[in-house]
């Protein structure tokens, strides 16, 4: 292709992820000239949906948080006029925990919650400080925790051992970290946005939202090109120049922004050499988060053992969360003793997933078949009964299918692993050694999940758009 | 004091993309400037860097304007020259 007026750009974005679509509505809403190009033949990433046999999956996320007034989805979703394309709804309770000799409920009613687990613990004297805390924290008292992890935070309110685990049960499963690792900003964060603001849905499933986001995209006059790998960034003396396309080749932009996987957008499209050596000997010592096993089942009609529809049940096998993220990160086998499912809202489905790491390939090709299996049978026996006579279909994917339909490097659900030490590191938002580059999404090492993501994108296309107003690209 | 107010002033603008001649030393960060705790945590990293002190984090909760912030680095400052002076 030519080097026309037609493939210059004011800023090209790789991949179409939740935060690289609000970034990119941002952008063209405020009048740049945007291309979005993705890999896959759907927009998303991870929040994406497929259909087989008249049944709609969600891929992977499968609900959405922080979309209370003041939410940053709620923002987005207002300011970019989503609300008017896609309905969404709140489903009650919003979670679920089976722990070994009791359940807890997390209800859409704070009060209700608080008091519930009051009733379990009448030991425990801070629960409702705790519950306040988490719900409207101020800024600076998050930013106190900076160095701290989340077991800091659950030890300095609680003393039983099995309030912190189950507390801290769903963010090991929103975020792949147990409490002693996970950094407690981020923990904290899962903890405010996902469980007491989640349980969200769109109407229609997941990807109802991304082409929402994706249609906005484009009424704002922005270009969004599927199926289009982006190959390399172009750099010319240390700044970015565009990018080029696996198909289309070279499109030329002044800001490049990486939705993409921290790895490959330094080391592979950038090419070694315009890269930091100090940033990428770094990024190759990195530790990037936990995959999943996920399940889809086709259920021909819904029946009594079902959770309620819309609401996600947590089932955890033991209170030593520590040896569960062990097992999941260490283990040569799958172990599928702890996962969390979903009936969705319309009923004729079932979502469960559970923590594993990448493995070889070859590992999952031999044993795909009967990890679905067992898993269907676990929970049968732990939570659903008779779940298996009322499947009709059956699929899964494995970490590397996650992989091949995101490009998220080894599968990682959740970005890099949100340890202190993994956090808040500015070179991978904005490298300082070449200008016109940024990353948003879950490897910056700023946040994660989706509220995660959508927050980056509004912020970098915050940070753009008044760099254009004073005149410096 | 007036150099180290200027500096953060920078610092503040740079996070908050809000102008330099707008940040007051009255200015609330987080009302006025929306500084949330992502912001807030670069903020303090940022200071840190560039005046090579360290922030307790027992005491970021206690900046709330730009004055508190210059107050506390201008403490840190005096605190490092002293222990500077007595090695």
């Amino acid at each position: 292709m030519s080097n026309t007026e037609g493939d210059r750009y004011d800023a090209v974005i790789i991949g179409a992820g939740i935060s690289g679509l609000v970034c990119g509505c941002y952008l063209a809403k405020a009048g740049m000239k945007v291309l979005i190009a993705e890999q896959h033949h759907q927009p998303g990433g991870y929040c994406t949906s497929f259909k087989r046999k008249g049944f709609t999956f969600d891929a992977a996320a499968h609900s959405f948080g922080s979309y209370r007034e003041g939410g940053v989805f709620r923002k987005a979703i207002r300011d970019l006029g989503i609300d008017q394309r896609v309905v969404i709804k709140r489903y009650d309770p919003i979670d679920i925990i089976i722990a070994p000799d009791m359940r807890i409920t997390f209800w859409t009613d704070q009060e209700r919650t608080i008091k519930e687990v009051e009733e379990a613990f009448p030991n425990e004297h801070r629960i409702r400080e705790f519950f306040s805390f988490m719900k409207t924290p101020r800024p600076t008292d998050i930013a106190a925790l900076r160095r701290k992890t989340f077991q800091d935070v659950l030890d300095h309110y609680f003393s039983d051992k099995r309030l912190k685990a189950i507390l801290a049960f769903p963010v090991l499963g929103n975020g792949g970290l147990p409490p002693s690792l996970m950094s407690a900003f981020t923990g904290s964060k899962i903890f405010t946005e996902f469980i007491i603001d989640g349980g969200y849905y769109p109407d229609g499933g997941m990807q109802e939202l991304s082409n929402a986001f994706a249609q906005q995209f484009k009424n704002f006059g922005g270009t969004l090109l599927l199926s289009s790998l982006v190959t390399r960034i172009l750099v010319d003396d240390r700044r970015v120049s565009g990018v080029e396309l696996k198909s289309q080749g070279s499109v030329y932009s002044r800001y490049v922004i990486s939705n993409g996987d921290a790895r490959q957008t330094f080391l592979k499209l950038l090419r070694e050499v315009s890269v930091d050596q100090r940033l990428a000997d770094k990024l190759r010592t990195m530790t990037p988060s936990l995959s999943m096993f996920i399940i889809y089942l086709g259920i021909d009609d819904y029946f009594d053992a079902l959770p309620q529809p819309g609401s996600t049940l947590w089932y955890m096998p033991h209170y030593d969360l520590e040896e569960l993220y062990r097992v999941a990160k260490m283990n040569s086998a799958v172990d599928l003793t702890k996962y969390l499912c979903r009936v969705s809202p319309n009923g004729n489905t079932l979502l469960a997933m559970s923590n594993t790491s990448y493995k070889d390939e070859r590992y999952w090709i031999a044993n795909k078949t009967r990890l679905l299996d067992d898993f269907i049978e676990t929970i049968e026996k732990t939570a659903i009964p008779e779940l298996s006579r009322h499947i009709v279909f059956k699929e899964a994917a494995t970490p590397h299918t996650l992989q091949r339909y995101t490009l998220n490097d080894e599968g990682a659900a959740y970005g890099w692993e949100s340890t202190r030490e993994q956090f808040l590191d500015p070179e991978l938002r904005k490298p300082s050694f070449l200008s016109g580059l940024y990353l948003t999404g879950h490897w910056t090492t700023f946040a994660q999940g989706l509220a995660g993501g959508v927050y980056l994108g509004y912020n970098l296309s915050d940070m753009i758009i008044r760099r254009e107003r004073h005149g410096s690209a | 004091m007036e150099q180290i107010e200027k500096e953060i002033i920078a610092i503040l603008s740079d996070v908050s993309g809000v102008d330099e001649q707008e940040i007051k030393p009255e200015t609330d960060l987080m009302k006025d400037l929306d500084i949330d705790s992502i912001k807030a945590i670069e903020i303090i990293v940022a200071i840190e860097k560039r005046f090579k002190v360290s922030i307790r984090d027992e005491d970021i909760p206690k900046i709330a304007t730009l004055k508190d912030a210059v107050q506390m680095v201008t403490h840190f400052l005096r605190q490092k020259d002293e222990s500077s002076v007595k090695h």
